[in-house]
């Protein structure tokens, strides 16, 4: 045996030695995730992976929704170290797809969004640009009414309200009041203030509601401002009312979940995930949800994968997607959490037959609509700068009753809005 | 020759400093310069000159105007609260120095400057809360009606006037506490055989003679002013419906634009007129006092 021959025998016996011998490569990903109650979800996923990837290091980084927008702007902008898998919206993710920042799904990825047995076309077309798919749908965000079952039979009335009519008279008869007339607990609890764009996309909500957009898509690509008209003075002229003339809500009155929760709010409209967060805080709470009289917001969350971790890596990064849409792992969500999940084809009769309230989210009439933020750079700006003006709408007592007002300030938000999507060459002649 | 190699060997040696200022200082302002005349949003690589364009759409935007309105009003509120409560505490805290109490009062003025900002605002949040907030129960009590501190847009300004101001306090008294200390005890003397009160000797001989301490303090408490960001965003402008009114400043304004409209360099032009504001203030506080201590 020569000399050359003895050393790659060697060789080759440590290699073997150290492959049986050595523990298997350490792999790592993290979780950018935007909504702090999906932790421990994406934990349990995490857990269910150890078969697979009994290496693998899962790190969930959650942080509150706008600071996670920026996280991910500066993130992909400036090269994100690692594989990362990123929550995010369609109206948000749809920027970084374009302009290339995040990278298609693997085949196998693909064949699993595209295949119809698990997600309608709705939610494919969501995590899908040009014919191909970038992310992994997961859940929901999608409104309903949530209203406190004791207080409505304590105002002696059943069910939730049909008509948008109806939610201002309920909200009448649930408004409790101090001695003064000074209401004590809010009829019918309104986005009044607070973070800037949540402001106009509940509005968004009671106008779409109203028979009203935000944006209009004119023709494909080209929007125009769609609140200038009836349905728009119908739906501010119904926060107005109720700030001013019926007096049912205040904008210093404590609001959103954590009013409902506490029964200072007999009605609200929320997403799905107010369930688990009653079911967390006030278990309690005697409550009941209701679909909305024409139809709701349905905001698709996706995951994503990004960054420039190894191929091992990035492949268990985009397993970790997959896992995420396992059936036991969405009953969990469902149940848990409470946003609603996108796949089909899961049996969830175990939560909803057991916690009725998911019933307005699943079950809704069949004339039931759904409306998307539509994905286009300008969408925040629009929203931020329409929910200034909402702001100092609401608190000017002077429009409430006067539709012309109304009618000559909504012309007036419009036209900021058309000239930003002049700007951005988005707007329909 | 041996002057020449000392004045070499000085450059020399001065410049990994330079060189580091001009890094970690002047690079980001020269960059921030150079985005404010371009269009980028953020993600492209594409970054076209347009002009002054930014700065043109600045001055006709509600939302920046509104913004630097606010902020002018918070900086200036600031430094008008905090420089006389500063330097009327530091003289009393220098007044009371023999007291066993003195080390208490300094720290008990200077925590507030140490405290993490978040908590801090999340407790002023409960302060000024209009349905279950001390401050309105405290005037209910005393017969008054309860105010929307947080909701009125001229009191939630001024809700962040108090919670800026409460925090820089200590800050300042320290560095007038310095300056009293600094102050000499000759003058003092003179002026209590004059007759002098401790009000007037305060009046007539402090004020004048803690004048570059001022300058220094009214400097940094008006740029900190102008840079105010998390105290209303805490305050005033949670996420998720929390009630509050969004105060808009110029640094929310400028985050928001730059990371969730992804204009970044629109946000850039907003962040160079901040500069020059800054600059303009700052070098006519200069001025001002330094003119009026050599007229004396």
């Amino acid at each position: 045996m020569t000399k050359l021959a003895s050393l790659r025998s060697a060789l080759c016996g440590a290699t073997a030695l150290a492959a049986f011998t050595l523990p298997t490569v350490a792999q790592e990903i993290s979780i950018l995730s935007g909504y702090p109650e999906m932790t421990p979800f994406y934990e349990r996923v995490a857990e269910s992976m150890k078969g697979d990837y009994p290496n693998l290091t899962v790190n969930v980084e959650p942080i509150t929704l706008r600071e996670h927008e920026r996280r991910v702007a500066l993130g992909l902008s400036s090269g994100l170290e690692g594989a990362s898998v990123i929550e995010l919206s369609t109206s948000t993710a749809g920027r970084y797809v374009q302009a290339g920042l995040m990278p298609a799904a693997p085949a196998d990825i693909s064949e699993f969004v595209s295949d119809p047995a698990n997600f309608g076309q709705f939610f494919v077309d969501a995590a899908s640009y040009d014919d191909t798919v970038y992310g992994v749908p997961l859940f929901r965000g999608q409104g309903a009414l949530f209203y406190n079952t004791r207080m409505f039979a304590e105002a002696g009335l059943e069910g939730a309200p049909k008509t948008m009519d109806e939610y201002t008279d309920y909200a009448e008869k649930l408004t409790q009041r101090d001695e003064n007339g000074n209401p004590v607990v809010s009829g019918w609890s309104l986005r009044l203030s607070g973070g800037s764009q949540g402001i106009a996309e509940k509005w968004w909500l009671i106008l779409f509601n109203h028979g009203g957009t935000l944006i209009d898509e004119v023709s494909p690509g080209k929007w125009r401002a769609g609140y200038a008209n009836e349905a728009g003075v119908k739906a501010l002229g119904q926060y107005l009312d109720n700030i001013y003339d019926k007096k049912t809500v205040t904008i210093e009155m404590p609001s959103d979940a954590e009013a409902f929760e506490r029964e200072q709010t007999a009605m609200f409209i929320r997403e799905s995930w107010v369930i688990g967060d009653i079911a967390a805080k006030a278990p309690d709470l005697e409550y009941a949800t209701a679909p909305l009289p024409v139809g709701s917001i349905a905001l698709p969350v996706n995951l994503y994968v990004a960054g420039d971790g190894s191929t091992e890596d990035m492949q268990a990064a985009w397993d970790f997607a997959k896992a995420a849409n396992e059936p036991e792992n969405l009953v969990w969500l469902l149940e848990n959490v409470g946003w609603l999940p996108n796949r089909t084809g899961v049996d969830f009769s175990s939560v909803t037959d057991e916690i009725e309230a998911f019933s307005a989210f699943v079950d809704y009439p069949e004339d039931y609509t759904f409306f998307t933020v539509p994905s286009i750079a300008v969408i925040e700006d629009l929203q931020t700068r329409l929910a200034a003006k909402l702001t100092e709408a609401f608190a000017n007592p002077a429009m409430q009753g006067d539709d012309a007002a109304i009618m000559a300030f909504l012309e007036s938000a419009a036209e900021e809005t058309n000239a930003i999507l002049k700007r951005e060459g988005l707007l329909a002649e | 020759m041996l002057r020449r190699r000392r004045f070499r060997f000085a450059i020399l040696a001065l410049l990994p400093t330079f060189a580091i200022f001009a890094w970690v200082r002047m690079g980001p302002i020269v960059q921030t310069m150079n985005l404010s005349v371009r269009d980028w949003d953020l993600i492209g690589t594409n970054r076209p000159f347009i002009g002054l364009a930014n700065f043109v759409e600045l001055f006709g935007d509600s939302l920046f105007l509104t913004a630097l309105v606010n902020t002018a009003i918070i900086a200036f509120g600031v430094m008008l609260l905090t420089i006389p409560t500063a330097m009327v505490l530091a003289g009393l805290i220098h007044y009371r120095t023999r007291s066993r109490f003195a080390g208490f009062y300094e720290t008990s003025v200077f925590i507030p400057h140490v405290v993490s900002l978040v908590p801090a605002a999340m407790a002023w949040k409960w302060i000024f809360d209009a349905k279950l907030g001390p401050l309105n129960a405290l005037i209910v009590s005393l017969g008054g009606s309860p105010q929307s501190w947080l909701f009125d847009p001229n009191l939630a300004l001024f809700s962040i006037i108090v919670l800026c101001s409460w925090q820089a306090l200590g800050y300042a008294v320290l560095i007038y506490l310095v300056g009293f200390r600094n102050l000499p005890t000759s003058v003092y003397e003179a002026a209590r055989l004059d007759g002098a009160s401790g009000i007037q000797a305060f009046r007539f001989l402090s004020i004048p003679l803690l004048k570059p301490i001022t300058l220094y303090v009214s400097v940094v408490t008006l740029v900190s002013g102008f840079n105010v960001y998390a105290q209303a965003f805490v305050l005033a402008s949670d996420s998720q419906g929390a009630p509050g009114r969004q105060v808009r400043v110029l640094v929310l304004d400028m985050l928001e634009n730059a990371f969730r409209n992804y204009r970044v360099g629109y946000a850039a032009a907003e962040a160079m007129v901040l500069l020059l504001i800054v600059l303009i203030l700052t070098g006519a506080q200069f001025a001002l006092l330094r003119e009026k201590g050599n007229s004396k």
